[in-house]
């Protein structure tokens, strides 16, 4: 099944389960995004939303994966969301990450990410911000698994 | 068994000697605690302990309060699960454990202090301020400052294993005190006995926090408000000056110099 070799971020994988998940089904979550909108680049970092908050740097795949990731990460936060190996104009990124530090004052950074190789670049990019900001803040990085799993949970 | 659960750990030690070295075994260092209030359910809970050292060491408790009876202690209801034994500390925290790096190569100073000690000079006299300087301004102005101003303030300050900082606190302010008075009275005696005691004191003191308390305060403080204490902190250093906590660094750094720079001579002669 693993037809495509080389970079480990586009290589196929079948996650599909041999059984039924026999997860409760009932009940119905509701959503805890309390913002539009949410990809790097079309946010401001003067939205209210962001203001002394804390916030959340997602990488694009992280809510695919992540099965509670609205109650478990997303609930109390503000959001931006972006590609590290796809999208263009991260410096750009660096620019608006560094604004959310100095500007809205943002109260921490959680960065989460795919257990890629190339998802790590997110954190290289908030990284850099937090370097050339005036403020400091605490930075944690969560990397997860495909299967949906928290690899690692660390203070940057 | 609820009873014994909900005593305070002294208690329980005074009653059942045997309770100590049980505890010392999973190294859990109640027995020189000053005050030994906590109780013995929040000790488990304090020191992390894993699932199956927890049952061990229960079950070992159990066997010397009820030698004769099969009594299994129950199982105590944590806030918070240990995650693994390793110490992972969250920024603010992280600072606190930096400051006392500076704090504890000062206080390993102090037996060369004491060799060298000549209070007769100026330059001799210089080096004990200077010491108490860095005391006062770094330890107790800033370090504990912010542990008493804005860390403890996180936590319920009644407590026992704050209320135990806090008195440690109070002990060392009264062992730099009595420093000063025997340097002023010239009391040679007086003076190694305080600058002794506050060694003593303080690298207890700084084992009990990095390895107990501050992993214990980390695994209760949320994401928010590890954002507020790191900000909390980073005033205090503005508020204190960045030249304080500089001068403070230097001090330290000239007096490793010196000392061992002495302690080679005398090795050579």
């Amino acid at each position: 099944m693993n037809t495509f070799e080389g970079c480990p971020g586009s290589k196929m994988q079948d996650l599909r389960k041999k059984e039924e998940t026999k997860g409760d089904e009932s009940g119905k979550r509701e959503s805890q995004l309390g913002q539009w909108p949410i990809q790097l680049h079309l946010v401001s970092p003067m939205a209210p939303y962001y203001q002394k908050r804390d916030v959340l740097l997602s990488a694009d795949c992280v809510a695919y994966t992540v099965g509670d990731f609205h109650k478990d990460y997303l609930k109390g936060k503000s959001i931006a969301i972006a590609c590290p190996k796809l999208d263009e104009g991260q410096d750009v990124y660096v620019e608006k990450i560094k604004s959310l530090i100095d500007d809205a004052k943002i109260n921490t950074l959680t960065v989460m990410t795919m257990q890629v190789p190339c998802c790590a670049g997110l954190v290289a990019i908030a990284r850099q911000a937090l370097e050339s900001a005036k403020r400091k803040i605490p930075i944690k990085s969560i990397v997860v698994s495909l299967q949906g799993d928290i690899l690692s949970e660390d203070w940057v | 068994m609820e009873e014994y659960l909900n005593k305070g750990i002294k208690d329980v030690i005074s009653r059942f000697p045997k309770v100590a070295d049980i505890l010392n075994e999973y190294n859990i260092g109640c027995v020189p605690c000053s005050v030994g209030s906590c109780l013995l359910k929040d000790i488990v809970q304090i020191h992390n302990l894993s699932s199956e050292d927890e049952e061990a060491l229960m079950t070992k408790i159990a066997k010397v309060i009820y030698p004769d009876r099969g009594i299994k202690m129950p199982k105590i209801q944590r806030k918070t699960q240990p995650k693994s034994r390793e110490i992972k500390y969250s920024p603010p925290i992280k600072k606190l454990v930096d400051e006392h790096a500076l704090i504890k190569k000062w206080l390993v100073l102090i037996p060369a202090v004491i060799n060298d000690l000549n209070i007769e000079t100026e330059d001799g006299r210089k080096l004990i301020y200077d010491g108490v300087y860095f005391i006062r301004s770094y330890a107790d102005k800033f370090h504990h400052a912010k542990e008493e101003d804005i860390l403890f303030k996180y936590f319920d300050e009644n407590l026992d294993i704050i209320k135990s900082m806090h008195e440690d606190h109070e002990t060392g302010r009264g062992h730099v005190k009595a420093i000063i008075e025997a340097l002023e009275r010239k009391d040679k005696k007086a003076l190694i006995e305080h600058l002794n005691g506050y060694k003593e004191l303080l690298m207890g003191h700084i084992k009990k926090e990095d390895d107990i308390l501050y992993p214990w305060m980390d695994r209760g403080l949320s994401l928010q408000q590890v954002g507020e204490l790191f900000s909390k902190f980073n005033e205090a250093e503005e508020k204190i000056g960045k030249e304080v906590v500089e001068r403070c660094e230097r001090f330290v750094k000239g007096a490793e110099e010196k000392l061992l720079k002495k302690q080679k001579e005398e090795e050579k002669t």
